[in-house]
């Protein structure tokens, strides 16, 4: 993929393998196929560099889920960095674990994910929510095959993982499904069914990671419908449920190992996040549609400058 | 084909089988002691083709949302029971299962009626079938009025609803004798197909060619000269060409073709024939918004001038559980109420 090619209309060409910069900052190793089963020191500066990216990504046009993004940055550093197996050069590679954004909207943290990773190169950020381009708001798959599916539409993203998890199964093939869950998207039905359907073919190679920060677009979750208890509900659907704190990666890479362990269940890790989580202005403010001004955003950026201690 | 294929008369000794997707409540059964063949005996001309189909191929998988028996799958069910997933009564999760695998290498076939194939997952079949053009057929029975379990069940906007999205293939065969290539026809469209199926209500009479299938092809079946053509599509082909014979009686020249396909649809058929006949009638188990009709209205609108229009259908209105023949004729669908309305609609043209 060509950095021009973010401006493309179609989607873009999967068999262009042109160098891909590496990211800046980022470490080389971080690009490599594989599962690269990275240590926690390591992933604490993947997340703190995601969420650099996030604040910049949104401050440049204004438009993004900024509180989202910062609030998932260790979902996404223990999922991409640590757990799947991937290769950037070949997005396509059949045996890959799958890795589904059923939180579309959370596209920001998403491409700056798959940047540092060197799904997309760098450049192509710049991209990001102009007119035209394919790194768009909600993810779809006009960005290209590095997209495992479009699920702007809430509740859709089990379902087509479980289909997929199904599919590994029945190639014989070994390669998991991870998806990126929201909270909000409990209340569509469809997870249920898909829940259900899940448990009762005892996929063991799917794993839903529920990024659990209570907010939805008209506020706290709990004001719209009550989700408590969630564990107890998918433990009731015949799935192996495990409660972490979502910025604890050494908590998250040891629920990815458990998910693993599990053959004869999918598992849900319910992944406790702050929304904001890192920018001490933003820090569990729960707005779904925050705006980030310029001066707040310069003020983030200061303080995710320094790595973490 | 005969009208009593599509309109069996109910016999007096016969008992309704507990089973609605064949014709209606014409599937009967003979009473206990009686020696008429069972409706077991009716060929499952879908299901055969389908279990035939991923015998050959591998990669085909099928999805039924518990109604194995009414869509046929039950065959593939047993045969080969390691590629068959019984979804539950969870549409929405099956259509979005269906494209997970699609995605994944394989062919999805997702069964259960037409309402339940479209209305409620619409989301998902755009979605996770027709934006990605995953390789998934979405499988739907009881088309428009045939059936007696009413407005629940009786899918009269499924066409006009696969229609409306990119990237969907809309297939609805002329009757049994047709099934078996529009099942071969959409395995080998790759990509997403609505496929709108009627089940056989009885075994086609022996020697009944096979009718070939060819995607966005309009099928002329009776291509006399005159002045009137009838475009139907599903089982009002067989009321089309009931129609056209009493009409032929009357001395009007009338010809008849199959519109298998409802998308992509064969626009040019339709203009060169509009500049050609004096009316065109479309018939449709289906309302006359959307499907059908629309398709051959926006093609002659299109291209300007020529024949006029009669569309025939459900008329904007939900129907009620009740016989099949009750509501063919309610809603003006019989082969004589067809020949009424064409001689009306020419008689109003004369007027004009």
């Amino acid at each position: 993929m060509s950095a021009g090619s973010v401006l493309a209309e179609g989607v873009p060409d999967a068999g262009d393998a042109a160098p891909r910069p590496v990211a800046t900052g980022a470490d080389p190793r971080w690009q490599a196929a594989g599962r690269l089963a990275l240590p926690t020191s390591e992933l604490r500066e993947v997340a703190r560099m995601l969420r650099r990216q996030v604040v910049q990504l949104v401050r440049r046009h204004g438009q993004g889920y900024v509180q989202q993004g910062l609030g998932a940055a260790e979902l996404f550093a223990s999922l991409y960095f640590h757990e799947a197996t991937i290769d950037p050069a070949d997005p396509r590679w059949s045996r890959r674990d799958r890795c589904i954004l059923s939180t579309a909207h959370n596209s920001a943290l998403f491409h700056a994910a798959l940047a540092l990773r060197g799904m997309i190169p760098e450049a192509d950020l710049a991209g990001y929510v102009v007119d035209g381009s394919a790194l768009e708001i909600n993810v779809s798959e006009r960005l290209g095959p590095v997209v495992e599916g479009t699920f702007g539409s809430l509740g859709q993203g089990v379902s087509a993982a479980a289909g997929m998890a199904l599919a590994s199964r029945l190639s014989g093939e070994d390669w998991r499904v991870n998806v990126i869950l929201g909270d909000g998207e409990l209340e569509e039905g469809q997870v249920w069914e898909a829940a259900m359907f899940a448990g009762s073919q005892k996929l063991g190679n799917l794993c839903v990671i529920l990024d659990l920060n209570w907010m939805q677009v008209e506020g706290h979750t709990d004001q719209v419908l009550k989700l408590a208890p969630i564990a107890d509900k998918w433990r009731a659907f015949g799935w192996q449920a495990i409660e972490v704190d979502g910025h604890d990666l050494d908590a998250l890479v040891a629920a990815f190992g458990l998910a693993r362990a599990n053959r004869a269940q999918p598992t849900i890790l319910i992944a406790t996040t702050v929304p904001g989580k890192g920018v001490r202005a933003l820090e569990g403010v729960i707005s779904h549609n925050a705006k980030l001004p310029a001066d707040l955003a310069d003020a983030a950026l200061a303080e995710l400058e320094a790595p973490h201690a | 084909m005969r009208d009593a294929t599509l309109f069996p008369s109910v016999q007096a000794d016969a008992v309704v089988v507990d089973d609605f997707t064949q014709g209606g409540a014409h599937a009967v059964a003979p009473a206990a002691g009686a020696s008429a063949a069972s409706p077991a005996a009716v060929p499952r001309y879908y299901g055969e083709t389908l279990l035939a189909l991923a015998r050959e191929r591998g990669h085909i998988v099928a999805l039924s949302a518990d109604l194995s028996s009414s869509t046929e799958t039950d065959l593939f069910r047993d045969a080969l029971p390691e590629r068959f997933i019984n979804a539950g009564i969870a549409e929405a999760n099956m259509v979005g299962v269906a494209g997970g695998l699609a995605r994944s290498g394989m062919q999805a076939w997702v069964h259960t009626f037409c309402v339940f194939a479209t209305r409620r997952p619409y989301d998902q079949v755009a979605m996770q079938v027709a934006y990605p053009k995953a390789d998934v057929k979405i499988v739907g029975f009881l088309p428009g009025l045939a059936t007696i379990l009413g407005v629940s069940h009786q899918a009269i906007d499924d066409v006009a609803l696969m229609r409306a999205l990119p990237n969907m293939t809309v297939i609805e065969p002329a009757g049994p004798a047709q099934v078996p290539a529009a099942v071969r026809a959409a395995a080998d469209h790759k990509g997403p197909v609505y496929l709108r199926l009627l089940r056989a209500s009885q075994a086609l009479p022996a020697g009944t060619p096979w009718m070939p299938v060819r995607i966005g092809e309009i099928q002329p079946l009776e291509a006399a000269e005159g002045e009137v053509l009838l475009i139907a599509s599903g089982l009002m082909v067989e009321v089309a060409l009931a129609a056209a014979a009493r009409l032929r009686a009357q001395g009007l020249g009338v010809a008849v073709a199959n519109a298998h396909t409802l998308k992509p649809f064969d626009d040019d058929f339709v203009r060169a024939q509009a500049r050609q006949r004096r009316l065109i009638v479309t018939l449709e188990n289906h309302s006359v918004i959307g499907g059908l009709g629309s398709a051959v209205a926006e093609a002659m609108a299109e291209a300007g001038g020529g024949a006029r229009l009669l569309r025939l259908g459900v008329r904007d209105r939900f129907a009620q559980g009740a016989s099949m023949p009750w509501l063919f004729e309610r809603h003006g669908l019989t082969p004589p109420a067809v020949a009424e309305a064409v001689g009306r609609a020419l008689a109003a043209g004369d007027a004009r």
